[in-house]
């Protein structure tokens, strides 16, 4: 990372390879299609690149930083109505995306790790994953989801919390 | 913990999941500097929203995505390690590159611009080309103002240090605006308007607003006329504009 932050291109395509695929994996399964989280995953790489002396080590991972420029270029995409079709189909659930056909070693290991998390995920109250996934996947803001679900706005906020600290303990069972 | 903790509360697994507006993120920022309390729930949450983004299975994007993105950075590293190129004439050429598409009809946003307002740019010119010259440390850019809307308005942006640490507008002579309106302050990158904060003048029409947003890669910021609260989206041509 120090060599990206000193500007070599050769440094940032490692980056690129290395996160690429989990940064348009996010972006697709925000948004839906594949022109848009390409669009959105350029965007982001970009930004990253431009902003690369902002990355501080002591504040996370790179592919933390990584996908969370992904994750808030996506949510600026699908409020600013490019993926309007998106927001229906997220509103009525998720939806598993087509995997790549044939997965490298990486790939695998993301996988097993995708199926861990979404495991942990389905032990939240439904209530409460899906005000998180209205959130985080589609892109809705916390009052859009009480109108959408006909919700006091409070009430959501509090749903938001108690799923994630629910899935923070979740996740830290699964490791232990 | 802060004063304004009780409002906010409720705020930090909203902040993480991105489900607060524009406004609302700006505000629970502005926030979190003074509240401990909020700093440390952040980072209890924090774990599970980044595990969120591990859950989505593998998909693998184009060649052309990796070919699209290297060119641009490979493109801008030649440019860094050209010292004889002026950096004068690389901000000039984006700034005349921002004016152009609203002669073509390219841009939707830019060609708000009106014959006013490009008429204003000449005048302001000067003053921007001249303060592109300034220290890498931090530089202060001339506002271009619409002079039939805004006639007695000036105003500039000062960025400090590199641009990724936003900035701040000052105005002077703004036209006190009724009370269900305020003036609202946008970055435009790509033609594509990202609101960064509202702000209203004071009686003798000063006033200053924040830029927190990265300026890497913008176009300009931007000044609008909007209802009380803020708009998603800017509803009018922009009143002050600075060119990047």
């Amino acid at each position: 990372m120090t060599l990206v932050q000193a500007g070599d291109p050769r440094a940032f395509e490692v980056l690129f390879d290395r996160h690429s695929g989990a940064a348009f994996s996010l972006a697709y399964r925000m948004v839906g299609n594949r022109v848009t989280a390409e669009d959105i995953s350029q965007e982001a790489f970009l930004s990253i690149w431009r902003s690369r002396l902002r990355y501080r080590s002591d504040r996370g991972s790179v592919r933390t930083w990584v996908l969370g420029i992904v994750h808030h270029r996506a949510i600026d995409a699908l409020r600013r109505n490019l993926v309007h079709d998106r927001r229906r189909a997220t509103a009525e659930g998720l939806e598993e995306r087509q995997e790549a056909p044939e997965l490298t070693d990486v790939e695998v290991v993301r996988r097993d790790e995708a199926r861990q998390v979404r495991s942990a995920i389905g032990t939240l109250p439904s209530e409460q994953s899906r005000v998180v996934e209205l959130a985080y996947f589609g892109g809705f803001t916390h009052s859009q989801i009480a109108e959408m679900l006909g919700t006091p706005i409070g009430t959501v906020k509090g749903r938001m919390r108690l799923g994630l600290e629910k899935l923070r303990r979740e996740l830290v069972e699964q490791v232990a | 913990m802060a004063r304004d903790h009780e409002r906010h509360a409720d705020d930090p697994a909203a902040y993480l999941l991105g489900a607060l507006s524009e406004l609302e993120r700006q505000a629970f920022e502005r926030h979190l500097m003074g509240c401990s309390t909020c700093g440390e729930e952040l980072d209890h949450l924090r774990p599970a929203t980044e595990a969120l983004s591990r859950s989505v299975s593998p998909v693998r994007p184009s060649e052309a995505l990796k070919s699209s993105v290297m060119e641009v950075v490979e493109r801008e590293a030649d440019e860094r390690e050209q010292p004889s190129r002026p950096r004068a004439a690389t901000g000039i050429r984006t700034r005349l590159r921002a004016l152009v598409p609203s002669l073509t009809g390219r841009g939707p946003v830019v060609a708000w611009v009106s014959a006013s307002f490009l008429l204003a740019v000449g005048l302001a010119f000067g003053a921007v080309g001249a303060s592109l010259l300034s220290d890498d440390d931090g530089r202060t850019l001339a506002a271009r103002v619409d002079s039939v809307r805004v006639p007695e308005a000036s105003g500039s942006l000062t960025i400090a240090g590199d641009q990724t640490r936003g900035a701040i507008l000052r105005v002077q002579g703004m036209p006190s605006l009724p009370s269900r309106e305020v003036y609202q302050v946008w970055i435009q990158r790509d033609g594509e308007m990202v609101s960064q904060s509202i702000f209203s003048v004071g009686e003798d029409g000063g006033g200053a607003a924040a830029v927190p947003d990265d300026l890497e890669g913008a176009d300009s910021v931007e000044i609008t006329r909007e209802p009380s609260g803020g708009a998603r989206a800017p509803s009018g041509k922009p009143v002050v504009s600075v060119g990047l």
